[in-house]
């Protein structure tokens, strides 16, 4: 049997159900359990014991008829006001307007690759849903995206889906994390995708539209609904669409995909679990030296989970920020090397009771250590990401991630 | 009008659960900690209380990697060779 929270009951019952076990008993405590006193969480235990014994000792329900690989055609109100409506009660929106993904508009998306529209891409967790070429192209018709949008959609869904992503915990967790969209290459030009200027904002169809087409796929097929199995406990504006093409034009470096082991020009697609972006202000630099002290002061932060997880933090520099880091013939790799040795958090800024955690979780870098051990924001400096991205002035971005997640690079199919 | 299901269907299996044994008494208890902060402090409460309300042989622990990874296989397969029933958690 499942022993959880009250908050946490949607989640419990979504990985009970796609364990096959959707009879499993779940038993709750009040919230939460963490961060408070032992006393505390001993005394919610006396009043569930009589329900935990009787989850124990009583068969569960019997398990029903294996669901069809198959989905119908769902009847859906014609009324475009009264769909979106409909389409919320569901649990299947984000809030804003959607495109209802008839036959036709799904016919028409389903040209823009050649896979077959029954091909089962990946299966998204934590819901176990097929994520088939049709399915994931109902999705993208509802975010408004276009046929050529399609290819990158399901390369970012096949990337979500790599082990080393983690999904389930991204999915899932109380963190404010989200696919990060990363796309470099020729389709970065050929869809019009903004990688200069307002790069993370609003105005661009393609960034628009292929971003939100993953985070319905991964809230619907995934099953992963807000305030349901999702979790997060703010989450953040990224999860209506996080997708950016880097400035490979602007960028004085090679681009992330060549980093990747992939051919200038080749239309790659990387997914990280990021946070939001927070902002880089350095009007002022002149050096590359200068850059990094802004980029690791910015970077060394108490409340990130890369601290204690590990994990692939992410710079993004601004043109400008970029050129002035690789004067004096910097190297990308010469950049990483520096903000990662400066980019360090004193154990004495750090609340002790975190400190005591951390040690839990990575006794390498914070057992016993004495407060003025300085520890870094990546266990290694490779695991600093460095991409290029925006347009004219003097800003730049820093993205940690959930910690427990790698970024996923792939092909992006012709 | 007829739309795609955006959902699609379902890759999970359903599978029988084991029958519950009747009563505690003599049985062992597996605990699996989630490594999420006090959980294991919880668990290990609701043992001890199972264990005097029920009369059980004995209470044993086993613990996640991490709070975001899964039990590995063989811990589950210890589990279940080692104990009758099983306790785990998921919350924070």
């Amino acid at each position: 049997m499942v022993l959880g929270t009250d908050e946490f009951i949607p989640l419990a019952r979504a990985q009970v159900a796609a364990r096959g076990l959707p009879g499993l008993p779940v038993v709750t405590v009040p919230h939460p359990i963490g961060g408070i006193p032992a006393a505390t969480v001993a005394a919610k235990a006396g009043p569930i014991v009589e329900s935990v014994l009787r989850a124990l000792t009583s068969d569960p329900a019997a398990a029903s008829q294996e669901a069809s690989a198959v989905a119908d055609d769902v009847e859906a109100p014609d009324d475009l006001d009264r769909f979106q409506a409909w389409l919320m009660d569901r649990g299947w929106g984000d809030g804003l307007p959607a495109i209802p993904p008839t036959r036709k508009r799904v016919g028409a998306m389903l040209a823009g690759t050649r896979r077959r529209p029954d091909e089962t891409v990946t299966l998204l967790v934590p819901r176990l849903g097929r994520a088939t070429v049709e399915a994931i192209a109902a999705n993208a018709v509802m975010a408004g995206a276009l046929p050529e949008h399609l290819p990158v959609v399901l390369a970012a869904v096949e990337a979500v889906a790599d082990a080393s992503f983690n999904l389930q915990a991204v999915q899932t967790t109380t963190h404010p994390c989200s696919p990060l969209v990363i796309v470099n290459g020729a389709i970065a030009g050929r869809l019009a995708m903004n990688a200069g200027g307002n790069v993370f904002g609003q105005g661009t169809r393609a960034n628009a539209a292929i971003g939100r087409a993953l985070r319905l796929t991964l809230q619907n097929v995934g099953g992963a609904r807000p305030g349901k199995e999702d979790r997060a406990t703010q989450g953040q504006p990224g999860k209506y669409a996080y997708c950016v093409a880097e400035n490979e034009a602007a960028s004085p470096w090679e681009p992330l995909s060549v980093e990747r082991g992939f051919t200038e020009g080749d239309s790659t697609v990387t997914v990280c679990g990021s946070e939001g972006p927070h902002n880089i202000n350095d009007h002022g630099s002149t050096t590359p030296e200068g850059i990094v002290t802004t980029v690791a002061g910015t970077a060394a932060i108490a409340g990130s989970n890369n601290i204690y997880l590990g994990g692939e933090p992410l710079i993004v520099l601004g043109p400008e920020h970029a050129a002035t880091a690789a004067s004096s013939g910097w190297s990308k790799e010469d950049f990483k090397r520096a903000v990662w040795e400066r980019a360090r958090m004193p154990l004495a800024r750090l609340a002790p009771e975190n400190i005591e955690r951390f040690a839990a979780i990575y006794p390498e870098g914070f057992k016993d250590r004495p407060p003025e051990t300085l520890a870094p924001i990546a266990r290694d400096w490779r695991d600093v990401m460095v991409i290029v991205a925006g347009g004219a002035g003097k800003h730049s971005a820093f993205i940690p991630t959930f910690g427990s997640t790698r970024s996923v690079t792939r092909r992006i199919a012709d | 009008m007829r739309i795609v299901d955006p959902i699609g269907t379902s890759a999970a299996a359903e599978r029988a659960l084991a029958p519950r044994p009747r009563s505690l008494e003599g049985v062992t208890i597996a605990l699996l900690d989630n490594s999420k902060p006090n959980a294991g402090m919880l668990l290990e409460r609701v043992g001890a209380l199972l264990t005097v309300r029920s009369g059980a042989r004995a209470v044993r622990a086993w613990s996640k990697p991490g709070a975001s990874t899964g039990a590995a296989p063989a811990v589950i397969e210890e589990i279940a060779a080692a104990a009758r029933v099983a306790l785990t958690a998921s919350a924070d």
